[in-house]
């Protein structure tokens, strides 16, 4: 008789959803999660008013030495360093000549308390374009495959967006949309009139701005604007594990939340073939545990995810458990952004915005879709918003005495923080793998990650930084600065793993001989073992993939759920 | 009654949060000290700004963030934050950078002015320090310091509570958020 009916490894994006799921359908479910336990009480600090923020919100030497990678990320303050891996810890290495940002948070909720919250459904046109192109392997699934999970995980989750009737991002179940600004209202008027092919759009964000009535029954509340949901959120507006999935799990009484504890190995039992747990190490004391469970869903993140697979090699599975296909830890995926600006919109001095939306505007991709490009495949989508600029823009100029100060307190003009997001191609050359002696304190394998951008990923990204340019001028905008495609290198673009999107390297087909997973996110090798992390993704679409994670989450859970019901598993 | 509840909660989070900073604070002194006995002193002014630099600090802050209908940078209680920056979170090459800068400053206006700046009245270190400041933005690499610590200033300045919510406009809960509203409605540009 095994520990539980289910074991999911990690509390993250998907390991919420896998749990809420199989608890809702009656089954017994731990979640086991290697960080410790978020309590809003000690962790929170959106109630942190500006003079009570350290130094100025300076990164010290201190916050350096304890992350030295971790600190670079755009979302890393003195309200939000609680939440990312302290590096010295939780080491990686990269191959020679590579760089990669392995950007992570362990603890209840993982990344999902710190996400950006984009929320955009992949398309048809996503799930065909390997098949078309040829890169990587055809999806297992299609659109309408999916279309009914979308539906599921935004109605729960809550996503703030507008109806588009767009066959490149297909609409959802939307809460109402944020307001664009004046200067947005503009640029979109004008860029749609200068490109038909082109759409900008409010973006499509994880922020209830109407709840519903199951949302508030969980403790859930409106949206209050403040842009502060990097450092976790009293209000429980966006979504997140802790507010939403797993306070639904736990309302059923079926689930079991193991905190502090790593997890090493999938155990395999070679003669039925079949997962039986795994084992654990709590990262505070050390003590090893085998825990075991009917059924086995891995989501410890891509990286996380390929890791424990890799390290449950036996002499049954030389090369990693659920990977006879030899292509687990290959297609190592991300988005590459770039292509940002420095551009202003002259006007609109009488007209101001109230609250901090957190979220901008979206320019869905139209690069090799409504607009053909001879050199590349795939495209790439805009977030980007058009905010007044305040006094952090003007103490930097000349001036002293009360003309200064009245300077300063007087908002300044329309200004523009844009960025595109790039699609990378599947490529089997990008890989995550163990090395070979190199142990953490827990005792597990570094992982080496070898990724680099290729042809396809620089040319797209010229491509983008043209159109930023070519999308401000037709607004009208007064360009300031914007890279010159020319220079453009794979060397220069923004490193992979630093679009925080990492995914594709267990990924999911038709054919047990060249993919890990088959169409319901179960290995092909091993039947009760499941994988709905981002490691999954077959493609990458340029999407922001989060939502994408839950709808597969969610739509593998039912099947494993049918499968236990039925006796199968 | 959300209202309420929710600072109450605010009031709340903050006393933990406070709490949780001073023991914080308390835990980096400590190691501080335990590290000083066995570290040759290189600064020659020591690990604080001296009683004559934090002088020059406030009159150059307050010269640049007077007193106004709102507080000024030394009523904001800028000082203490820049002294807290040099001691707590500046490193021997920032300190040394500081005290260079306020050397040079100090030096500069003692033979323009005669005197001390923290000693000119008023009208004197506007007049002293307009031209300087008007030259450090004309000329680069006439005093990059200069800008580095105006700014540094003028952040502490605009970061305090009178800064925030008094100079500027500070609302830490709007409860939703309107894209497009007459300027007349908030003239103040949002603290954050």
């Amino acid at each position: 008789m095994a520990d539980f009916d289910v074991i999911v490894v990690g509390s993250g994006m998907s390991g919420g959803w896998v749990a809420k799921e199989l608890c809702e359908r009656g089954f017994k479910v731990a979640v086991i999660e290697r960080g410790r336990q978020i309590t809003p009480e000690k962790d929170y600090t959106d109630m942190v008013d500006p003079w009570d923020t350290p130094n100025l919100d300076r990164t010290s030497d201190e916050d350096k030495a304890k992350h030295p990678v971790q600190h670079t990320v755009y979302a890393f303050n003195q309200n939000t360093k609680q939440y990312w891996v302290d590096d010295n810890k939780n080491p990686y290495e990269v191959a020679e000549g590579t760089k990669y940002g392995w950007l992570r948070g362990y603890q209840t909720g993982g990344r999902s308390i710190m996400w950006g919250r984009q929320s955009y459904r992949m398309s048809e046109i996503d799930f065909e374009a390997n098949k078309k192109d040829g890169h990587g392997v055809d999806w297992p699934v299609r659109y309408a495959d999916i279309e009914p999970w979308y539906d599921k995980v935004e109605y729960f989750a809550g996503i703030s967006g507008s109806m588009e009737g767009l066959d490149i991002l297909p609409d959802g179940v939307f809460q109402p949309p944020h307001e664009l600004t004046c200067a947005e209202v503009e640029f979109k008027a004008k860029v749609e009139e200068t490109f038909p092919g082109r759409k900008v759009i409010p973006g499509r964000v994880a922020n209830l701005t109407k709840p519903t009535p199951e949302q508030t029954a969980l403790g859930r509340g409106q949206c209050q604007a403040r842009d502060l949901c990097y450092r976790g959120c009293s209000f429980g507006a966006y979504f997140n594990s802790n507010v939403a999935t797993l306070p639904a799990a736990k309302l059923t009484g079926n689930l079991t939340m193991i905190t502090d504890t790593a997890v090493l190995k999938v155990d395999h039992d070679m003669e039925t073939g079949r997962a039986t747990g795994v084992q654990t190490i709590n990262v505070e004391t050390k003590e090893t545990k085998t825990i075991t469970a009917r059924v086995v869903f891995l989501n410890a993140s891509t990286i996380g995810t390929t890791m424990i697979l890799l390290n449950s090699a036996h002499e049954g599975a030389p090369n990693g458990l659920a990977n006879s296909s030899g292509q687990l830890g290959k297609n190592l995926m991300d988005h590459v952004a770039g292509a940002g600006a420095a551009a202003t919109m002259p006007g609109f001095e009488d007209k101001y915005h109230y609250g901090k939306r957190p979220n901008g505007f979206y320019i869905p991709r139209f690069r090799n879709h409504t607009e053909e490009s001879s050199d590349s495949v795939r495209g790439y989508g805009y977030q980007g918003r058009i905010y007044r600029e305040s006094w952090q823009s003007n103490v930097g100029d000349a001036g002293i005495g009360p003309d200064y100060k009245e300077a300063n307190s007087k908002p300044g003009p329309w200004s523009v923080g844009i960025v595109a997001f790039c699609e990378i191609l599947p490529d089997e050359r990008n890989t995550v793998t163990l090395h070979p002696t190199r142990k953490d304190e827990w005792g597990m394998p570094v992982p080496v990650i070898n990724q680099k951008h290729r042809e396809n990923e620089v040319a797209l990204m010229k491509h983008a930084t043209r159109d930023t340019k070519l999308m401000l001028e037709a607004a009208g905008m007064i360009v300031h600065h914007t890279d010159n495609p020319d220079d453009i290198t794979a060397e220069n673009m923004s490193a992979p793993g630093r679009g925080i999107h990492e995914m594709g390297t267990a990924r999911m087909g038709r054919d047990p001989k060249t993919s890990v997973l088959n169409q319901w996110n179960q290995s092909w090798d091993v039947e009760n073992l499941f994988i709905t992390d981002g490691s999954f993704m077959t493609s990458g679409g340029c999407q922001n993939p989060s939502i994408t994670y839950m709808a597969f989450s969610a739509r593998a859970a039912d099947y494993a759920a049918k499968l236990m019901e039925s006796g199968e598993l | 009654m959300t209202n309420s509840f929710m600072s109450n909660r605010r009031d709340a989070l903050k006393g933990l949060l406070a709490i949780s900073a001073a023991g914080a604070l308390a835990a980096c002194k400590a190691s501080g000290e335990a590290g000083d006995a066995s570290k040759p002193k290189v600064l020659s002014g020591g690990p604080k700004l001296t009683t004559a630099e934090m002088a020059l600090v406030a009159a150059l802050a307050q010269t640049i963030i007077p007193k106004t209908e709102t507080a000024g940078a030394v009523e904001a209680g800028v000082p203490a934050v820049i002294q807290t920056l040099f001691t707590e979170w500046g490193d021997d090459n920032y300190r040394n950078y500081w005290r260079a800068g306020l050397n040079g400053l100090e030096q500069h206006f003692l033979q323009a002015g005669g005197q001390n700046f923290a000693k000119m009245v008023p009208s004197q270190q506007a007049n002293l320090l307009g031209k300087y400041d008007a030259k450090a933005y004309a000329e680069a690499g006439f005093d990059d310091f200069y800008k580095n610590m105006k700014s540094t200033i003028a952040t502490a300045y605009y970061m305090s509570e009178p800064g925030a919510t008094e100079e500027l406009a500070y609302e830490p809960v709007p409860g939703e958020f309107k894209g497009c509203v007459p300027l007349s409605d908030q003239p103040k540009t949002w603290a954050t």
